[in-house]
């Protein structure tokens, strides 16, 4: 579905608010002008009802039935002596209290002077007024009148501003003497509304325009937006099947996209680190394999290949046997690091003291550096540790019988402990040939190994400090290798003080 | 035959050197890579079994210097078997590459091609006259019938059919067909030539009186 998209999404949501925003825009703009409009009209009605209401005149002598009565259009003859009059009153606005008879009094005759009547128009589209008497008979209609004008309720009293109400197209505003007759001024708005329905046409069209700009704009935003993340997409992509070596090209990297690509590529960098750290480990375990399977290749496929004598059979045995303790030792040195890297190897964890498993050790290998020809300087005072005494003795043993290995004929290797706030340091050092500038960062690597050669014979598997750094490290302690060539090499162990 | 071989496991190498010795050629060791160098250098090896990893001087060093001066075939061997490892070992001049672990049967068949492409042979099969030699299994075929030669002068025969029509000196012969550790007693060349003649015919090999023997021989 395309509304899984990111990009469907967010121009959708952007569309709706767009859309809402422009209508709220458009019907407020509408109503704001709307409103205008209709009070520039009502101004115009009021404008013209004053004067209308003015118009009205009790009449002199007393009403009766066969009185003067207005006919449509007014009688012209009297306009002489009441014009002046008229224009008295001030325009809109009801008139003054008292200024027409009260109720009960005799009947008005209408007269509207011709200045005020030409506000009346006799188009069809123009202002008309109609006048009812109190009786409900029209007094009183201009031509442009429609022919039915219903005369309005009378339910209220005859203060206040006028009352108003659409008749159809017709806009009427009406308004009760005192006298109770009733005065009403309309005009059709049909062309005003006819305008206004216009302009709300061309708002809507206006805002149709905007939106499809607006949507236009918001898709290329969102597009520029959304690049980045189809960026880094394709490159997670590749990556999951199986090119590690790709990385996210981010042009900017200050903003939060460029701050989460800088951050995806330093993962896949150590993906990739870690996967070439597993596939060359592979390589190298598979790589030690290869030379003891050979041998025993070579050795049975030599002695099957015709009659042999007790002896040589003896011979191939034997040296098939040392191949396959080669392998166990591989095995078990693979199988360690395994369990301590997954953090299942059960160490021990006892207080115990360092020195007496460095003296041991140093007994241990002694026979070693005497056959060298190599003396073991041992200066351990007590270092009270917690952890494996075994694995402990183990890492030691190690780092003395590289420390003889590599050691000088009729050289020295000295191991000291000391206490250092907090910690317990344990050094062994010897008087070789040390270690090269190039190897000492990669001596701990696993299968590592200073002599490029394997030394079959050494029993060597090139994990031994591999195994050992582990070791320590899973006693929250460190190991470090120091060495100036020509100078022999130092090997340090710190451990946390314990127990 | 006369075959080196340098291998630093010594198991491997005194099994190595076992086996090429029963299939008849003449093997000198080296455990490490100078006396390897040195041997390769100073003798005219058929070939030289050439283990990458080595002590002191490793395999591809030893190759590279070996190049300078000898085009002897050299077979790799080693445990490396990623494609970047072969490319690298026959650009540098290996004539053949093997990967560890291997089968002696395959081993013995690429050093018996190596020696038969630098004699410009392309067959396993010789043929001097109406003598048939197969180098494959070892066979040696007069007018269809197979007759029996001890290892010794099999190689012997083998050694003059690959360069038939050439006069091989004495000297180049002992070189070829005794190891460092064997005395070479003058006559022993003569009694496995006298005894070849025996079962191949007096006219399969002929003396070149002061220069030496010769085999085919455009004849």
């Amino acid at each position: 579905m395309i509304f899984r998209s990111i990009r469907w999404r967010l121009q959708l949501w952007y569309g709706l608010v767009f859309l809402a925003l422009l209508a709220g825009f458009g019907l407020t703009a509408y109503a704001l002008l709307r409103n205008d409009q209709l009070r520039h009209l009502d101004e115009e009605f009021l404008r013209r009802m004053g004067p209308v209401s003015n118009s009205l005149r009790p009449l002199r002598g007393g009403p009766g039935p066969d009185g003067p009565r207005m006919g449509r259009g007014g009688r012209r003859g009297d306009r002489g002596d009441r014009g002046g009059r008229g224009g008295d009153f001030p325009n809109g606005g009801p008139p003054e209290e008292g200024m027409f008879p009260g109720p009960g009094e005799p009947g008005f005759q209408f007269h509207l002077p011709s200045e005020q009547a030409a506000m009346f128009g006799s188009e069809s589209n123009s202002f008309y007024y109609v006048v009812w008497a109190r009786d409900g008979k029209e007094l009183a209609r201009s031509v442009a009148a429609p022919p039915e004008v219903p005369r309005p309720e009378d339910t209220r009293a005859p203060q206040g501003p006028p009352e108003w109400r659409m008749r159809g197209v017709f806009r009427e505003f009406w308004h009760p003497t005192p006298g109770g007759e009733m005065v009403l001024v309309g005009r059709s708005i049909a062309e005003d509304l006819a305008g206004l329905r216009l302009l709300a046409w061309e708002l809507a069209g206006a805002g149709g325009v905007v939106l499809l700009l607006g949507l236009t704009g918001g898709w290329w935003v969102a597009t520029r937006a959304i690049r980045p993340i189809e960026d880094i997409s394709a490159t997670a992509v590749k990556i999951a099947a199986g090119d590690l070596s790709q990385r996210i090209s981010a042009a900017d990297t200050d903003n939060e996209l460029g701050r989460l690509a800088a951050v995806l590529n330093s993962t896949f960098a150590r993906l990739e680190a870690s996967f070439a750290q597993q596939r060359q480990f592979t390589s190298d375990a598979a790589h030690e394999l290869r030379t003891p399977i050979t041998v025993m290749l070579t050795q049975t496929q030599t002695a099957l290949n015709r009659e042999r004598g007790a002896a040589e059979y003896r011979a191939t045995v034997e040296a098939c046997q040392r191949a396959a303790q080669r392998m166990r030792k591989l095995m078990e040195s693979l199988l360690e690091l395994a369990r301590l890297d997954a953090g299942q190897e059960t160490l021990q964890r006892v207080p115990f003291d360092l020195s007496k498993t460095v003296n041991e050790c140093v007994e241990l290998v002694t026979p070693l550096a005497e056959a060298r020809g190599l003396r073991i300087h041992c200066a351990a005072p007590a270092l009270p540790c917690a952890g494996d005494p075994e694995r402990m003795g183990q890492v030691i043993t190690n780092l003395l019988g590289n420390a003889i290995e590599y050691s000088q004929e009729c050289g020295e290797v000295r191991i000291s402990g000391e206490r250092q706030s907090g910690t317990v340091k344990l050094s062994v050092s010897n008087s070789g040939p040390g270690i090269a500038v190039e190897d000492l960062p990669r001596i701990f690597e696993r299968f590592y190994r200073v002599d490029k050669a394997r030394s079959g014979s050494g029993g060597h598997t090139g994990l031994g400090l591999a195994i050992s750094k582990a070791i320590v490290e899973a006693h929250g302690g460190s190991l470090e290798a120091a060495s100036r060539p020509g100078e022999g090499a130092t090997f340090t162990v710190r451990l946390p003080e314990g127990g | 035959m006369r075959i080196l071989i340098v291998e630093d496991e010594p198991d491997l190498l005194r099994s190595l050197a076992q086996a090429l010795q029963e299939e008849g050629y003449a093997v000198d060791t080296a455990a490490e890579g100078e006396t390897g160098l040195f041997n390769a250098q100073n003798y005219d090896y058929d070939a030289v079994v050439l283990d990458v990893m080595l002590p002191k001087v490793d395999g591809w060093e030893i190759l590279r210097r070996l190049r300078k001066t000898k085009k002897t075939p050299v077979l790799m061997l080693t445990a490396r078997d990623q494609p970047k490892d072969r490319v690298r070992g026959l650009d540098t001049g290996a004539d053949d590459y093997v990967v560890k672990p291997f089968d002696l049967a395959e081993l013995f068949a690429r050093l018996r091609a190596l020696i038969r492409r630098s004699a410009g042979r392309t067959s396993n099969v010789l043929t001097a006259g109406d003598v048939v030699i197969d180098t494959g299994a070892r066979q040696v075929l007069r007018g269809g019938r197979e007759v029996a030669l001890t290892a010794r002068e099999y190689a012997l025969v083998e050694y003059l059919a690959l360069h038939q029509g050439e006069v091989v000196t004495r000297t180049t012969l002992y070189e070829h067909l005794f190891d460092e550790n064997e005395s070479t007693l003058s006559n022993l060349l003569d009694v496995h030539v006298s005894n070849i003649r025996k079962k191949l015919g007096a006219d399969f090999i002929i003396t070149r009186r002061g220069h030496g023997y010769c085999v085919g021989g455009g004849a």
